[in-house]
């Protein structure tokens, strides 16, 4: 074994690799290299990682620039954005086929899921006043031809609690819209639906444990 | 789905949380531009999201898939830029080339920066300044053959430094 007598040797390699020896010691070197496969070996491995030096820019070493704090929530909404409009695309497809015949089915899509969509009611954001304090519920609701389209999200509750949901047409009348269960460091949102029209849902309620929250919906029918 | 693809949000979180320092100090290496740095990161993430289903852990990790994506949007992007001004008198087409060579730039920087500062010190002023081992010696307070040493220890530590980060050669 030449290890031991190689380890001097070894430590010149680097200096070598980068064209860094005076000129005795590099031939002193290269006589070594001639009968040590382990070292030249080494030295070309070296040579590999020198050859790349020169694409780097020194001024770089110090700072890697970092994103700002708020790009992770414009990724998430970019996406969430997204999954929307997929999830319309998803409910026009599951129409057309439905068992109706396609005529029928493309009439129904003509008539009420394209105004879900781009025209009709917008979408409605709501959000539910006096929450005991760490608790946060925000809602957003959809139009579509079906009814109205829940996404829930639910923050600060203890993971595992029921949540049931549900609206208020125009006399009070309650309907269930469904239930979920929140889940800790599952920010993802919970989507349900309810049989009820968004231009006739005047209240979004959800049960979170034992407690009862309601938000007016403003419906777009002033007055 | 497999396991691994970035289908909920949580997942994309995690994601980020884990890979976009680095896609961002690539993006803003290669386009210059932090703001379209942030773009490029966005778009990565939605493509990753939409592809989601895609992406297999059986054939490479997480992290170069991002990569890749990202190649490709960094790509879009320079064409996008390059297209704005004055594409119909030179109609060059941004090719693959520059990308590569921003992205060894960026592995070689970013692998400078995981080694020691001893090592990094030495490799800076005997390579990149061009001064005299005794000149750097004297300096640090340590004999030659240290910071020879130092020079052997530290291009040893980059070629582990960018195994990590991913160089392939």
């Amino acid at each position: 074994m030449t290890t031991e007598r190689c380890r001097e040797w070894r430590e010149s390699l680097g200096a070598h690799a980068l064209g860094q020896l005076p000129e005795e010691e590099r031939a002193a070197l290269e006589a070594h290299l001639e009968g040590c496969p382990e070292c030249r070996a080494e030295l070309s491995s070296l040579a590999g990682v020198a050859r790349l030096l020169p694409m780097a820019d020194p001024e770089h070493f110090d700072t890697a620039p970092t994103p700002p704090p708020s790009l992770a929530d414009q990724v998430v909404a970019t996406i969430r954005a997204e999954r929307r409009k997929g999830r319309r695309r998803r409910l026009r497809l599951g129409l057309a086929f439905s068992g109706v015949t396609a005529v029928v089915a493309a009439a129904a899509l003509a008539i009420f899921v394209l105004p879900g969509g781009s025209g009709g009611t917008p979408e409605q954001h709501v959000s539910f006043a006096s929450l005991p304090s760490g608790l946060h519920i925000a809602a957003t609701l959809e139009p579509h031809a079906y009814g109205t389209e829940i996404h829930m999200y639910v923050k600060g509750a203890p993971s595992g609690t029921l949540c049931r949901v549900f609206v208020r047409g125009p006399n009070g009348v309650r309907q269930s819209a469904g239930s979920f269960r929140y889940r800790w460091g599952d920010d993802s949102d919970a989507v349900l639906s309810a049989a009820l029209d968004l231009s006739r849902t005047k209240a979004l309620g959800v049960r979170v444990g034992g407690r009862t929250f309601v938000a007016p919906v403003d419906s777009g029918e002033a007055a | 789905m497999p396991p691994g693809a970035l289908s909920r949000e949580r997942d994309v979180r995690e994601a980020y949380a884990a890979h976009a320092g680095e896609l961002y100090g690539f993006a803003v290496r290669s386009l210059g531009d932090s703001g379209l740095a942030e773009e490029a990161v966005q778009e990565t993430f939605l493509r990753a999201w939409r592809a989601g289903a895609r992406f297999d852990p059986q054939i490479g990790s997480l992290r170069t898939w991002l990569f890749a994506i990202l190649r490709n949007v960094v790509i879009d992007l320079g064409r996008a830029r390059a297209s704005r001004p004055t594409v119909a008198e030179g109609g060059i087409e941004p090719t693959v080339e520059p990308f590569e060579e921003a992205l060894l730039s960026w592995q070689v920087e970013e692998a400078m920066r995981r080694i020691g500062d001893q090592h990094r010190r030495v490799l800076v002023e005997t390579y990149y300044r061009g001064r005299p081992y005794a000149e750097v010696a004297a300096e640090l307070g340590v004999p030659e053959g240290t910071v020879k040493s130092r020079v052997y220890y530290g291009l040893r530590a980059l070629r582990v430094a960018l195994e990590e980060i991913g160089y392939d050669d």
